[in-house]
């Protein structure tokens, strides 16, 4: 039982993870129709700015949380300009742009930060709280707190302001939403921008708990991709329980297959999008007739 | 014979007969002139090109000092630097690339599965290489032209296995490694250790090598409230096994082989929890001795960092390499590789004493980490 | 043959070439060459068949792995164990490919690469394969005394190998296949409605490679002798990915060019592979951005440049040719729909329809907007499944039966927005159609390749013909998208009546048409008629329908609530009342004929 509990902490701490990394590849894709394959590059790039800035200042984590989330916007906003003319287009050709961009930011982190990469200590730094022999690290609790803020937070956004509003309505269709006046390239833009500042949030929390390095991003990508498509691609709730789903799936292969363990996290995930290949949730797609 | 046989073929193939076969005589590595080319193939980028890097800078450290003080009979050394990209195929290219424009010798990988490829080509070619891998199949290998500039798993872990169990008397050991080349080497050559002392480890569980979260790996291994937690990782992941382990109220002592004497386990694993770790290692600190002090201080000058085993090792097998070159007088060969094995030399690592399997070093030290640095065992 | 003439320099330069190299360069040459293999393997799967395939470096693994095993475990002679590699990887291909008949583009890249990551996962593990040091000592491959040990030698069989490879790959995308294919990429639910089997067709894809992966992965185990996980791992993946798309996915000779000259990128670089990463990433983007079709679609597109700075002559139609009037072939009802309901989650789209189209006949099927036209159309020719009631065809019960087999049984279909295939021209558009063939037929294309060759020429003198017949002569050889609209529209036309159907349904076929094409439209359907087919059109110009057809049915909110006679119909008071909507009172006959004017005009 211990053991099952210790488990599902750990599983959760990474689904939150997961789940914000699925959040950020998802509202991207709601809003223009994009897969961005370098958004798992762009949460490493979020760690290093983070963990840099943190590390050089001591400041407080906050404020790196901040100004990675600037450094990635501005990156997210930069790759949203160049693959415009392909927006709603060529659905392949954008995934492969977006391989492309993860890694020329790979290369590009490994020239600026070199290839060792650091490790970050932790902001908080009392003891686990031990609940009848389960101990959950605070860490861990931040963790899952500020990633419910930030659902939060974007559910707010996207369901009472008016960008949010006008974003809603280019997902649902965006020559409509032209039609009523609404600036479909900046919303894309901005759907792009928040899309790397969750990417940024994610790669800042969990840089403390793991190990800031180049090639952090390609696991993290792919597995909160694999998340999103669990939950159903472009749903915001599916991305949450999609995240939550693959982190526990992720923990529970670890315990119980060992060193087998990625390979039946993968059988298991691609039976499931085979059983439902729209995701628990189901897609929210754009309408790109 | 060869040429008939292949104007046979040929002459099968198209009718194209009196064609000579293409090829070429391989350059002879030992020109008597011009400098001495020695490669250094190391991984410059992927996931384990830290290690490339310090490899390279502790070679390239050795092989300057030995070109400022008039080189080889008056012959530089040319040294050259060669990404394998931690990728094994990448490595029988440089391998065959090597063997063909004349290098008479090879320093590195610091991966053994790369090292373990790139071996028989190199042996056909005759060219000696000092590698910083430690895995027991490269000794298994018994190639004449292959050599360990550090010992195997096998002694890290014998050591560490006395140390824990005859020394200290511990008998309920706990077991967590990855299962890539370096973490299963370490798993089973600990594994074999305890074995021979009738130790049957209370648990003994597997990881991937990209694997970020151990909470239910650790949890069944806290089940067992093991004295002694064995990590067979690298310096990151036996950091965030660390980390977790104490988060998870696991109070046993970490043991394990050289990435756990590093800074970069220290700090992943944050200081406190690494305090107490107990790692076996031939370089415990840059303090250890005073010619390791002097290495210290002289790698600083050069790079502005702090010195390390991998630098230390590096520089140790190149400064073999060169004795050995003065020897045969920069010829390369199967004369350079019985040069080598005849080295005899105190080296920062410890003294080099070639056996028939290329391993030079047979013994290691027990440290412990106190402050994220390691101290001797027997002074703490 | 003097077209092939430039073929004899380029052999004997390949024949050659090793005569002027070093050792080491003849084995950047054979590592090059396995990767243009496997780089034609990926662009007949993602190119070609448009499946986003991310597992192809794990077919490559699976075929040298499978050498590996076989030959230092099981002791089997190193061809022995090659053939059984491809057959390894040849089957791991369907086995990954099978998530492609549930899901499409990012799902199936996603899944795929999450495959390979389970292979990697595998092979690190599994003691059979070495774990994670993989597996040495790999048999020298026996070639009748010949040394393959030498990277000169080993050149030959290589280029032996890759010349077949090539050839049979550049066969299979010029033949019917590869044109199904190349129509399944463009666009699945019409080349579903032309006959092709699209689930056997991907699995076709997947086949081909795992084909290539296995080959490959046998040349690899040759050459290398030497296997590991790392060199199956996704950064490999990616260059592989790399060289496909800046040699131009669509065109497999541009996939050889990228792959053998990024592997010489790649070599160059090597002492600075953190830049080439930089460098292949960036080229990808560019690449993307400004030349999707890669460097095989480079010539292409500044042809289109130039000729942009000319002045291009407006592409014209011919006249129709009419066909030779044949009585239908049976008496009876080509079409009976009974009673069919359709639901979309709570919305009811059709509501227990029932209508007969007896044979020979043009029937009008109109109705406002969102009355369950298409659905109607979705229904007859298999796109969707009937919630409730059935569907018979000249008798046969064939309700629920997918597209393409509907399609054998001479169903035909126009869509509503068009649907022809964007990257292929006007002629192949019309041969797809013309290919009446199952996808079983294609165990012929290794086995007998010269009758797939004879079957070839035959279906292009049809489509001349067809071509001919309806005026396209001008623009056979353009690609549809840069045609005007009234084209468009009558290439639709010829696409679907080359798969000599029997029942024939035209969705809005007069939408954007002017005058004197709406005009020719009417005769062009009265002439397939008049050869016997059967006509069922939806159409939303009453002045058409009115001259067309001989019955009319009138659907409204999913039911059928007037058939008959189009002068009956038109003046029906819940017609009128549906046009117009409930507001009115009951119609008189002059506001009907005003509401039919307004729907006219």
């Amino acid at each position: 039982m211990q053991v099952f509990l210790q488990t599902l902490i750990g599983g959760i701490t990474f689904g939150a993870v997961y789940a914000l990394v699925a959040m950020g590849f998802s509202i991207v894709y709601r809003t223009m129709g994009l897969v961005n394959f370098a958004h798992g590059s762009v949460v490493m790039i979020g760690a290093y700015a983070a963990s840099t800035f943190y590390l050089a200042t001591q400041l407080p984590f906050a404020v790196a949380i901040v100004v990675a989330i600037v450094v990635t916007g501005l990156i997210g906003l930069v790759i949203e300009r160049f693959l415009r003319p392909l927006e709603n287009k060529d659905f392949t050709l954008m995934l492969i742009g977006t391989i492309g961009f993860g890694a020329v930011l790979e290369a590009g982190a490994v020239l600026v930060w070199g290839a060792t990469g650091h490790a970050v200590p932790s902001p908080v730094a009392t003891a686990p709280i031990d609940l009848a022999g389960v101990r959950i690290p605070t860490y861990s609790l931040m963790v899952i707190a500020i990633a419910a803020a930030a659902t939060g937070l974007l559910a707010l956004f996207l369901q009472r302001t008016k960008r949010g509003a006008a974003m809603q309505a280019v997902a649902m269709d965006h020559q409509a939403a032209t039609a009523v006046g609404i600036h479909v390239g900046r919303s894309n833009a901005l759907a792009f921008a928040i899309g790397a500042g969750l990417a940024a949030l994610a790669g800042s929390l969990i840089g403390p708990m793991l190990y800031v390095n180049p090639t952090m991003g390609g696991t993290l990508g792919i597995k909160g991709f694999a998340a999103a498509m669990l939950g159903g691609f472009g749903s915001m709730p599916g991305a949450i329980v999609g995240g939550l789903a693959f982190g526990l799936l992720d923990s529970f292969a670890a315990g119980n297959f060992q060193e087998y363990s990625e390979l039946v996290t993968f059988l298991v995930f691609a039976l499931v999008v085979m059983i439902r290949p729209t995701g628990i949730f189901g897609e929210a797609t754009v309408n790109r007739a | 014979m060869f040429f008939a046989r292949f104007s046979i073929a040929a002459a099968a193939l198209i009718a194209l007969a009196a064609c000579a076969p293409p090829g070429q005589q391989a350059e002879s590595g030992a020109g008597a002139t011009g400098p001495i080319k020695i490669a250094n193939v190391n991984a410059q980028s992927g996931q384990l090109s830290s290690l490339g890097q310090w490899e390279h800078k502790g070679v390239k450290l050795a092989i300057d000092e030995a070109n400022k003080a008039g080189g080889i009979g008056g012959r530089q050394i040319k040294l050259d630097l060669f990404d394998s990209q931690g990728d094994p195929t990448v490595g029988t290219n440089v391998a065959r690339k090597i063997s063909s424009e004349g290098y008479v010798a090879m320093l590195g990988t610091a991966e053994s599965a790369v090292t373990l490829a790139m071996a028989p080509i190199l042996k056909d070619a005759k060219i000696p290489n000092i590698t910083s891998g430690q895995s027991p199949k490269l000794a298994d290998l018994k190639s004449p032209f292959l050599f360990l500039n550090a010992p195997t798993s096998v002694t890290f872990d014998e050591t560490l296995a006395q140390y824990l169990v005859d020394d200290k008397g511990h008998k309920k050991i706990a077991l967590i490694s990855n299962n890539g080349a370096y973490g299963s080497g370490e798993h089973d050559a600990f594994l074999a250790a305890l074995k021979s002392r009738n130790v049957t480890p209370v648990a003994d569980e597997i990881v991937t090598p990209d694997q970020k979260d151990f909470n239910s790996n650790l949890a069944k291994i806290r089940e067992e409230d093991p004295e002694v937690l064995f990590i067979g990782a690298e310096e990151v992941q036996s950091g965030l096994i660390a980390k977790q382990s104490r988060e998870l109220g696991i109070k046993a002592i970490f043991a394990g082989g050289a990435p756990m004497g590093t800074d970069v386990y220290a700090a992943t694993a944050g200081q406190e929890n690494a305090e107490g770790s107990a790692v076996s290692s031939p370089y415990l600190s840059n303090d250890a001795s005073e010619e390791i002090k002097a290495f210290a201080a002289k790698y600083k000058a050069a790079y502005n960092e702090e010195a390390r085993m991998h630098v230390a090792k590096a520089y140790d097998g190149a400064s073999i390499l060169i004795e050995a070159l003065k020897q045969t007088k920069g010829e390369g060969g199967q004369k350079l590789a019985d040069a080598i094995r005849g080295v005899k030399r105190a080296g920062l690592l410890g003294n080099y004493n070639y056996d028939a399997n290329g391993v030079g070093i047979h013994e290691t030290k027990i440290g412990l980490v106190k402050d994220g640095k390691v101290v001797p065992e027997a002074a703490s | 043959m003097k077209r092939l003439a430039w073929l004899v320099p380029v052999a004997l330069a390949a024949w050659l070439l090793p005569y002027g190299l070093g050792g080491y360069s003849i084995h950047v040459i054979d590592v090059a060459i396995i990767f243009a293999i496997l780089a034609i393997g990926l662009g007949l799967t993602m190119g070609v068949a448009g499946q986003i395939n991310l597992a192809q470096v794990a077919f490559f693994g699976v075929g040298a792995y499978t050498v590996a095993i076989l030959t230092t475990q099981a002791g089997l002679g190193f061809w022995t164990a090659a053939v059984l590699a491809v057959v390894a990887a040849v089957v791991f291909g369907i086995l990954v490919g099978i998530p492609a008949l549930r899901m499409q583009s990012h799902y199936l890249g996603i899944v795929t690469l999450g495959l390979a990551l389970a292979f990697t996962n595998w092979v690190t593990n599994s003691t059979i394969a070495g774990r994670a040091e993989g597996i040495s000592d790999i048999p020298v491959p026996p070639m009748f005394g010949i040394d393959l040990s030498s990277g000169y030698l080993f050149y030959y069989v290589e280029l032996l190998v890759f010349v077949v490879s090539l050839a049979f790959a550049l066969f299979v995308t010029r033949s019917p296949l590869g044109r199904r294919l190349r129509a399944m990429r463009d666009d699945d639910l019409a080349a579903g409605a032309l006959g092709a089997e699209i689930p056997l067709l991907r699995m076709t894809a997947f086949v081909l490679s795992g084909l290539y992966g296995g080959v490959a992965g046998v040349l690899y185990a040759g050459l290398i002798r030497f296997v590991a996980p790392e060199s199956f791992n996704i950064a490999n993946m990616f260059l592989l990915l790399a060289m496909v798309i800046i040699g131009g996915r669509a065109s497999i000779v541009g996939c050889v060019i990228g792959a053998i000259g990024l592997a010489m990128v790649r070599e160059a670089l090597l002492d600075a592979s953190g830049y080439a990463q930089l460098g292949y990433g960036l080229v990808v983007v560019l690449v993307v951005v400004f030349a999707p079709k890669g460097l095989a679609g480079l010539p292409e597109q500044l042809r289109l440049l130039l000729r942009r700075r000319g002045s291009g002559s407006r592409a014209q139609l011919g006249p129709f040719l009419p066909y030779d009037s044949a009585p239908a072939a049976a008496e009876g009802d080509a079409l009976d729909v009974r009673n069919v309901t359709k639901r979309f989650k709570g919305l009811i789209a059709l509501d227990t329809v029932s209508l007969t189209v007896p044979t020979g006949q043009i029937r009008g099927i109109v109705g406002p907007n969102g009355s369950g036209k298409t659905t109607l159309f979705n229904v007859i020719s298999g796109f969707y499944t009937a919630t409730q009631g059935s569907v018979l065809l000249g008798g046969h019960d064939v309700t629920g039966e997918a597209p393409y087999r509907l399609s054998q049984r001479g169903v035909a279909r126009t869509f509503q927005n068009l649907r022809l295939f964007e990257d292929l021209s006007v002629r192949e558009n019309i041969l797809v159609g013309l290919d009446r063939t199952r996808t079983a037929w294609i165990w012929r294309y290794p086995i007998l390749p010269w009758k797939v060759l004879g079957y070839e020429r035959r279906l292009r003198a049809r489509a001349e013909e067809l071509i001919e017949r309806f005026g396209l002569a001008d623009v056979a050889g353009a690609e549809p998208r840069s045609l005007p609209y009234g084209i468009q529209r009558r290439i639709e036309l010829a696409r679907a009546m080359a798969m000599s159907p029997t029942l024939l349904l035209l969705d809005e076929p007069a939408a954007g048409l002017n005058g004197e094409e709406v005009r020719q439209l009417g005769e062009i359907v009265r002439s397939i008629r008049d050869s016997g087919v059967t006509v069922v059109i939806i159409e939303h110009n009453m002045g058409l329908v009115m001259s067309l057809c001989e019955q009319v049915t009138v659907l409204s909110g999913g039911k059928v609530i007037a058939d008959g006679p189009p002068a009956e119909v038109a003046v029906h008071p819940d017609v009128v009342a549906a046009y117009l909507g409930d507001s009115m009172t009951a119609p008189t006959e002059a506001a009907a004929e005003a509401a039919i004017e307004e729907a006219t005009r």
